[in-house]
């Protein structure tokens, strides 16, 4: 593998995006122009639809019974939401989809006849929660978001859906730039961004000269990723590129003051096993690492080496304690003295889920 | 006020000044004060009764409390307090004070009558029960406490001690003053009417009489207010319900609990958000924690501590039988950024992952993202499920144990603190404070007002504040005039 790309700095990558005026267009502007509008969530769309209070009541009676019926089955079968979980969600679906969501108490008004402003139309509503049960489309993309961290990102089919448990990186390259200022305001990338979950929650606490490249192979993400990044108002600090892994950085490399990915780290023959959610509505693109779940973080590993500044900082998601031995064993043998100070860290449930370390001074 | 009454008022009141061997020259000097002159209310009509010897003459300052009472600056008079009995009592031009008042036992009327004598009557009742309410005596005292702190000079050398004296002095000195200006208010009105009437001048006394009924209307609102002067009242509060034993019976009756928390909160048109919920097995809750936001959600919350009991026959029980159910409910208020809340050193946390099965991230598609957090030194915990992010569920359970550890830590200061320890074995988490009963008879009464009501179901639909203000009240109320 080659990692020898004509040196360039890294305003002239961002240039053309960051001076980008028009901000209705899509800063997806390099490799191709994506054609692929994102999707509105619920919750932004115009109350303009209306329904009655009884008629509320009677979708939402028909949507608890349909949670009940679930019971532990999808728990059982494939570790799927259980009927607790689906009830919690049929709560937000509700307050995505009225116009005043503090307003939510039409189960108890005795004013049968009253009516409601809806973000979508009450046989909407139906298709929606059937979908989710029946065909048991993930909520995210039901609702058209996520809440992450702080943000309420768009999702939609074709983009991962960003997980908890990558909240926790935005928490690790914040530790990175409290203590180093060259870090705060240097380049960053977020590779493999998906709906532009890490980019952005990077973008927010970077100095005012820091900047953020994310990249992603499908025009799906880009074009979803560059809409969060809008919603955001980071367009001048995020640039959003299509292509694979590196291959849009070709010209900062050496530069980056920071990497990180969540990259697919699913070993392939896990993919038909996985939750329905998962397994039948998720892109394989942003899930399949090749036969041990490793091929693309062993890609990113080594391509680090030469993108990152001496000093620079790197953080990757993994699939647990297994692969993240593998990334540390990795690191200190294939790209010998190029790391320093690698760590393993745990997520929440104890799961070894995160590997950082420093690019070699 | 028009200008020539103002002059009248004030020809007749330094008439007085010489007559009167009750009022001090010392004061006559701060007339040349501007201030002083356009106050509305002269301080001339203020006599000052002090056991025993009065004012000594020493150069450094008058009590720093009642200069600030009367808004005297403390360089103009060059006396000084002896005594810590100090009463301040104002009275109207010829000598009637609100104790006066009430001892003349004025009929009180309607608020239609318009009788001044009765509004005037029920106006001093106000006062004197605002402040038996706010334990006067007890106030004044540990005003002079504090003023007596707030005058060292090294006080600033602990800044967290130093804001504390100082915000409570503020408090404290403020519903002092409110009060004092209450009864100079209604004195006022009253010199107002009497003077009316010695001129002749109906349009002033009809002004006087409807100043008295809009003050008789107000001061019923403070009489309220007064009933929620504890330190931490104005907060928000979490209202934590946990069933007791006997299972799925007790569970639904928890839900019940906090259902009718959350009626009530919205009722008062507080913001009420779930934190923290444990669903039953079968049905109802573990527990559940509850965030109530709003000015005087404590205040009134935390009447509501201790275990509720519900005697009914068990929907759950197939052979209908008469059950007995608790639910402990713990009140936490949420403490402003005004007030010093403990230190947590994030070292001593284990954040963990709450509900967690399987292998997670890429594998897993869930919106449940909860966490628990365990401050290891205490053992204190935390939980929320109900946010849609984990950094939410993780910032939600942090602030509810914030709240935790600062009541812990409030508990402990009261502990150290003798005069507090009566009132907090008062509301004790684990003692019965009100009973609900469904059958044989239906009834709610509360065991330690003595407080009922006949018909429960208006009760679990949130109508609580008939057991809440009698509870407030009959802790404030109920020793004798002792504390005035």
């Amino acid at each position: 593998m080659k990692w020898i790309f004509p040196r360039g700095c890294f305003s002239s990558i961002l240039q053309p995006v960051l001076l980008h005026s028009n901000p209705g267009r899509p800063v997806s502007c390099s490799t191709v122009f994506s054609s692929h509008k994102p999707r509105i969530p619920l919750h932004l769309r115009p109350p303009t639809s209306r329904a009655t209070v009884a008629d509320l009541k009677k979708w939402h009676i028909w949507a608890k019974n349909l949670v009940s019926s679930v019971g532990s089955t999808f728990l059982d079968l494939d570790n799927g939401p259980d009927s607790t979980l689906l009830q919690r969600e049929l709560t937000w679906l509700v307050q995505d989809a009225f116009e005043n969501p503090n307003k939510v108490s039409f189960q108890n008004s005795n004013d049968d006849d009253s009516v409601v402003s809806l973000r979508a139309c009450l046989d909407d509503l139906y298709e929606m929660w059937k979908q989710r049960i029946e065909e048991r489309r993930p909520f995210q993309y039901v609702v058209g978001c996520e809440h992450w961290r702080d943000l309420v990102l768009s999702v939609e089919e074709g983009v991962l859906i960003p997980r908890p448990e990558t909240e926790m990186i935005v928490d690790l390259v914040n530790d990175a730039v409290n203590e180093n200022e060259e870090l705060r305001n240097g380049l960053w990338a977020d590779l493999g961004t998906g709906s532009g979950s890490l980019a952005i929650g990077i973008g927010r606490i970077l100095g005012d000269l820091g900047k953020v490249i994310a990249t992603d192979l499908s025009p799906v993400a880009v074009s979803v990723a560059s809409y969060n990044v809008q919603r955001y108002d980071l367009q001048d600090k995020i640039a959003v590129k299509q292509g694979s892994w590196f291959e849009p950085l070709k010209n900062v490399e050496g530069e980056l003051a920071g990497l990180v990915s969540n990259p697919p780290y699913i070993p392939s023959d896990h993919i038909a096993g996985l939750q329905a959610e998962v397994a039948k509505h998720e892109p394989r693109l942003a899930l399949d690492g090749g036969a041990n779940g490793m091929n693309d973080l062993l890609h990113l590993c080594s391509g680090a080496v030469f993108m990152l500044k001496p000093g620079g900082f790197v953080a990757f998601e993994t699939n647990g304690e297994t692969q993240s031995k593998f990334l540390v064993e990795h690191m200190d043998t294939e790209t010998k003295g190029s790391f320093h100070n690698v760590k393993i860290i745990s997520d929440f449930a104890g799961f070894q889920r995160y590997v950082t370390g420093y690019k070699a001074r | 006020m028009s200008f020539r009454l103002l002059q009248r008022l004030r020809n007749q009141k330094s008439s007085l000044i010489f007559n009167s061997p009750k009022l001090f020259t010392h004061f006559y000097s701060s007339l040349s004060e501007p201030r002083y002159r356009n106050s509305p209310t002269p301080i001339l009509k203020q006599s000052i009764f002090t056991s025993g010897h009065v004012f000594c003459c020493r150069n450094n300052g008058f009590s720093p409390l009642l200069c600030e009472i009367f808004n005297i600056p403390c360089w103009s008079i060059s006396a000084r307090l002896l005594s810590s009995q100090a009463v301040v009592e104002q009275s109207t031009s010829d000598g009637l004070t609100v104790e006066g008042i009430i001892a003349n036992g004025w009929t009180i009327y309607n608020e239609d009558e318009s009788d001044w004598k009765s509004h005037a009557s029920a106006i001093a009742q106000s006062i004197h029960l605002i402040k038996k309410r706010l334990r006067w005596k007890k106030l004044i005292h540990r005003l002079e406490i504090l003023s007596d702190q707030l005058n060292k000079p090294d006080l600033w050398n602990d800044p967290v001690h130093a804001g504390k004296i100082s915000r409570e002095h503020g408090s404290l000195m403020g519903k002092m003053k409110e009060v004092n200006a209450f009864e100079q208010e209604l004195l006022e009105h009253i010199d107002m009417i009497k003077l009316a009437r010695e001129e002749n001048d109906s349009e002033l006394e009809s002004e006087s009489q409807k100043g008295l009924l809009t003050m008789r209307k107000h001061i019923k609102e403070k009489e309220l207010e007064a009933l929620l002067a504890g330190e931490h009242d104005t907060s928000s509060c979490f209202i934590e319900v946990q069933a007791g034993a006997g299972g799925t019976e007790s569970m639904d009756w928890a839900s019940m609990v906090m259902q009718m928390y959350m009626k009530w909160a919205e009722r008062r048109g507080f913001g009420v958000t779930v934190v923290d919920e444990m669903p039953g097995e079968m049905a109802g809750i573990k527990r559940a924690t509850i965030r109530v936001h709003g000015e005087y959600a404590y205040g009134y919350a935390k009447s509501e501590v201790g275990a509720h009991r519900l005697v009914r026959i068990s929907p759950f029980d197939s052979n209908k039988r008469r059950h007995t159910s608790f639910a402990s409910v713990a009140v936490i208020p949420i403490l402003g950024d005004g007030f010093s809340r403990v230190q947590i050193n994030e070292s001593d946390l284990r954040i963990e992952r709450f509900r967690a099965g399987g292998p997670g991230g890429q594998h897993a598609n869930t919106t449940e993202s909860a966490v628990r957090i365990t401050h290891i030194p205490t053992g204190v915990s935390a939980s929320c499920q109900n946010e849609r992010s984990q950094h939410q569920n993780k910032a939600s359970a942090m602030a509810v144990l914030q709240s935790r550890l600062d009541q812990l830590e409030m508990q402990r200061q009261a502990e150290m603190n003798a005069e507090h320890t009566q009132s907090l074995t008062d509301i004790n988490f684990g003692s019965q404070i009100r009973s609900y009963v469904l059958h044989p008879y239906r009834m709610v009464k509360d065991h330690r007002t003595d407080y009922e009501v006949s018909h429960p179901d208006s009760v679990l639909e949130g109508d609580l504040d008939g057991f809440i203000l009698s509870f407030l009240s009959a802790s404030l109320d109920k020793d004798e005039d002792a504390d005035l």
